[in-house]
């Protein structure tokens, strides 16, 4: 018996030896660039990071980041300027990027279609309405010079609250000992990533005891439209608050959005109170090809492509109208 | 609960260690905690149902003393034994069949003109593992019965024998003469036979997690929209579903002999490499070894076997495989699936090959197989694959469709991943997978049977890489033959 012992446990740890050299050897890990919330209260990445980034259990997608001196995944580094025209663009993790290579960005291809300006990228995983407005206030200084400013707003997510708070739990978390363990011990990162952890954190947290059964119960239709009629006016609510919070300049600012996920009283209200904003429903819809990646739902090399054009021809429209004044 | 999963992984530590230091006291002390484990084992899926098996192993108890009793009254001995099968296959046919004869029965009518309201189907919930630990039970009074077996007095001992938590839910089907006779005795660790155990358990896992699941969303997507799909991924999603349901099946038999071992019990081995057999007779020698012995002990043999004439055999043969097929699953399809089969033998029978192939294997003293061989095997997976059309499909019009669809659009199209993931990926899995398997073809008990240390480390660090490799959480992980 104690041989046994002695013996399995010796083969355990020498296999798990070789699956951490096996990991590393064909980067089948993620990283995650260190997360820190600056002075100014905003939550981003660590400023000069670069690595790859890895989707699947099988490198079915690999993309390199690079996180510039401002803390945000871009080719290139902020300098706004009286002289220059520049063009920001905030959101999560679809202007974030990691799913594709940072040179190929859609700030890179809308700034391979106009020459003349620079694509400042402020994307960030998780950013909702309350994280950009508070951003753009934070760095007033940096946006008085910004000439244009794009915000993607994913309307079922990025309006749930009125008021921007840093998350210092979530961030203190990840810096914590632990989760630095869990980062550099490579097949923790991987079997973390790919879910093979999941049934143990779920029973550690009980919460493979608690989890509800899927068939049980489900809400009538009457209790949808009900819900979805009070979070719509929940979230316009929140959108004309943070607003007032954190100031929005009309003239400057224009919403990227997807209409066919966003609540038609909500671009009503857009519509009426003169808040711009782009819709690139039709452009996905009319699209032959696919516009999002195959093993997750961001969009690929052709969605990003798309939103460029998009993008592009609204800011040649917008620079003409200025050249015209 | 499930061997791939968490409570597993939690539970089969913490039973070895109070089996072998805790309870170790002696064997009736240990068989106590067999007996506890398992029925937490089963417990988990619904309490409810150990009523079932406490019920099945009071009630084959009593009648093994009691046709052990009456050994000299043939009569007496007879109507005892019929107590049992009948207790066993009514607790079968009341939770298994009696929505389905419901059914036949009134479709039956309507093909006849008259409509019958379906008043009496009930919602019968499928007991786990039914009909593996009521044929399990079955076979300890029918031995008693042929008077190869000596009923035990040891309740308890009896109860660890039908519910031995490694093999309680999906086999393989032992029977009393072996399992029995290892529960009653001493059982003392051996280092050797643990190391096996781990060995069977690792490659059962490879089976299951590579193999089986990373198919499964792939048959399930061609079968659920065969109708939009080309012959090619037709016969494709048949052929994938052939390694799917072999890798489910032999993974499960593999994890549970291997755990079985942990405990020092040996059970008989469930597959010995089916994909590799040169006819279908030799194929059954290979596949579900424990059901198709089952058969062969308690209904072939006992009709005449082949003691009789040979039209009287095939009536046998025929007999087996249909009711082989009914006990796969309440269907029709599976009884075609049987009657299939049986058609497949047939031939094979009548030209006295069906025992030909009963001692060897592929290649026996060759490393490579001959051309024949090879045409006989590739032969041998046609036709079960092909038969596995109507085990898989819902429906016997649904099979018929499937099959229509194959010769009516005979075309060629890349089939594509539901996930989109690279279907390369998984055709190397296989071809490395049959590549080793063919490597190990001799012992189907120890996967690993290479002189190098190195080697062997090298093959255990792979088969981990690979379940890591090919892991899907998204994937349902009940294995396909506890539906049975």
């Amino acid at each position: 018996m104690k041989k046994f012992i002695i013996k399995t446990s010796v083969y355990i740890l020498l296999i798990l030896v070789m699956l951490e050299m096996l990991i590393r050897l064909f980067h089948l890990y993620t990283e995650d660039p260190p997360r820190i919330i600056d002075e100014y209260g905003v939550e981003k990445r660590k400023p000069d990071h670069n690595g790859y980034s890895v989707t699947g259990n099988r490198n079915q997608n690999f993309s390199e980041f690079n996180i510039n001196k401002d803390g945000f995944n871009s080719y290139r580094e902020y300098n706004p300027t009286e002289n220059k025209i520049e063009v920001a663009i905030i959101g999560d993790s679809f202007i974030e990027g990691f799913h594709q290579d940072y040179n190929k960005s859609i700030g890179k291809k809308i700034e391979d279609s106009i020459t003349e300006i620079e694509i400042y990228e402020y994307g960030y995983a998780g950013y909702d309405l309350a994280n950009q407005l508070h951003l753009i206030k934070s760095y007033k200084e940096q946006f008085k010079l910004i000439d244009v400013i794009v915000i993607y707003l994913n309307y079922e997510s990025d309006l749930s609250r009125s008021k921007y708070t840093p998350n210092t739990d979530r961030v203190a978390m990840l810096s914590s000992n632990l989760f630095k363990i869990r980062d550099n011990i490579k097949l923790l990162s991987f079997t973390s990533k790919i879910g093979v952890l999941d049934p143990v954190k779920a029973f550690i947290t009980g919460k493979a005891f608690t989890e509800e059964n899927e068939g049980g119960y489900k809400t009538n239709e009457v209790d949808q439209v009900e819900k979805k009629i009070k979070r719509d006016l929940k979230y316009l609510n929140n959108f004309i608050s943070l607003v007032n919070l954190y100031g929005y300049d009309k003239d400057k600012t224009v919403m990227l959005l997807d209409s066919r996920k966003t609540s038609s009283n909500f671009l009503a209200y857009c519509d009426a109170n003169n808040y711009n904003y782009i819709d690139f429903a039709s452009t996905f819809e009319n699209s032959k090809k696919p516009t999002t990646l195959i093993y997750d739902w961001h969009w690929n090399d052709h969605g990003r492509t798309l939103i460029a054009e998009l993008l592009s021809n609204y800011l040649k429209r917008k620079l003409n109208q200025k050249i015209n004044e | 609960m499930l061997f791939n999963s968490i409570e597993f992984l939690l539970f089969l530590p913490v039973i070895f260690v109070l089996y072998w230091f805790i309870f170790n006291k002696n064997v009736r002390i240990q068989n106590v905690l067999i007996v506890m484990a398992s029925y937490v084992f089963y417990g988990w899926w619904d309490w409810r149902f150990l009523l079932l098996i406490f019920l099945s192993t009071i009630v084959d108890y009593f009648v093994g003393q009691k046709i052990y009793s009456h050994l000299n009254n043939k009569a007496k001995r007879k109507s005892w034994l019929y107590v049992s099968v009948a207790f066993n296959l009514i607790l079968l046919g009341f939770f298994k069949y009696y929505n389905f004869f419901i059914d036949s029965f009134i479709d039956m009518f309507s093909l006849a003109g008259y409509e019958i309201k379906s008043i009496w189907t009930l919602k019968v919930i499928l007991p786990v593992g039914i009909s593996f630990y009521t044929f399990q039970t079955m076979s300890y009074t029918f031995d008693i019965y042929y008077k190869k077996l000596k009923p035990t007095k040891d309740f308890i001992a009896f109860m660890a024998f039908v519910s031995f938590f490694p093999q309680l839910v999906a086999g393989p089907i032992e029977r009393a003469s072996n399992l029995l006779l290892q529960i009653t005795n001493n059982r003392t660790f051996k280092y050797e036979q643990a190391t096996s155990g781990i060995k069977l358990i690792l490659w059962g896992f490879f089976k299951k997690l590579v193999i089986a699941d990373s198919l499964a969303p792939i048959v399930d997507d061609i079968f659920a929209n065969y109708h939009t799909y080309p012959a090619s991924t037709l016969i494709l999603g048949v052929c994938l579903f052939s390694f799917q349901v072999y890798g489910d099946f032999s993974g499960y038999s593999d994890i549970a002999i291997g755990t079985a071992k942990l405990f020092g019990v040996e059970l008989m081995s469930n597959f010995k490499f089916p994909n590799f057999s040169r006819n279908v007779a030799e194929y059954w020698q290979r596949w579900h070894i424990s059901l198709s012995t089952w058969f062969r002990h308690y209904i072939y043999i006992p009709l005449g076997g082949s003691k009789v004439s040979k039209l009287k055999s095939l009536r046998n043969i025929w007999i087996i495989f249909l009711v082989s097929g009914f006990w796969h699953g309440a269907n029709w399809t599976f009884v075609f699936w049987g009657g299939l089969h049986a058609l497949f033998y047939t031939p094979v029978f009548l030209m006295g090959r069906n025992r030909l192939y009963s001692k060897s294997v592929i290649a026996q003293n060759s490393i490579l197989p001959t051309p024949i061989e090879i045409i006989q095997i590739l032969i041998t997976f046609i036709l079960v694959s092909f038969s596995r059309i109507f085990f898989r499909s819902p429906t016997l019009s649904a099979s018929f469709d499937y099959i229509r669809r194959i010769y009516n659009n005979f075309s060629y199209e890349d089939y594509m991943h539901p996930m989109g993931y690279r279907m390369l990926d998984f055709y190397i899995v296989l071809i490395f997978f049959t590549i080793y398997e063919y490597l190990i073809r001799k012992d189907e008990r120890n996967p690993f049977k290479f002189n190098s240390p190195y080697v062997r480390f090298f093959i255990y660090t792979i088969i981990i890489f690979s379940i890591l490799l090919f892991y899907d959480d998204n994937v349902n992980r009940s294995f396909i033959y506890f539906q049975f």
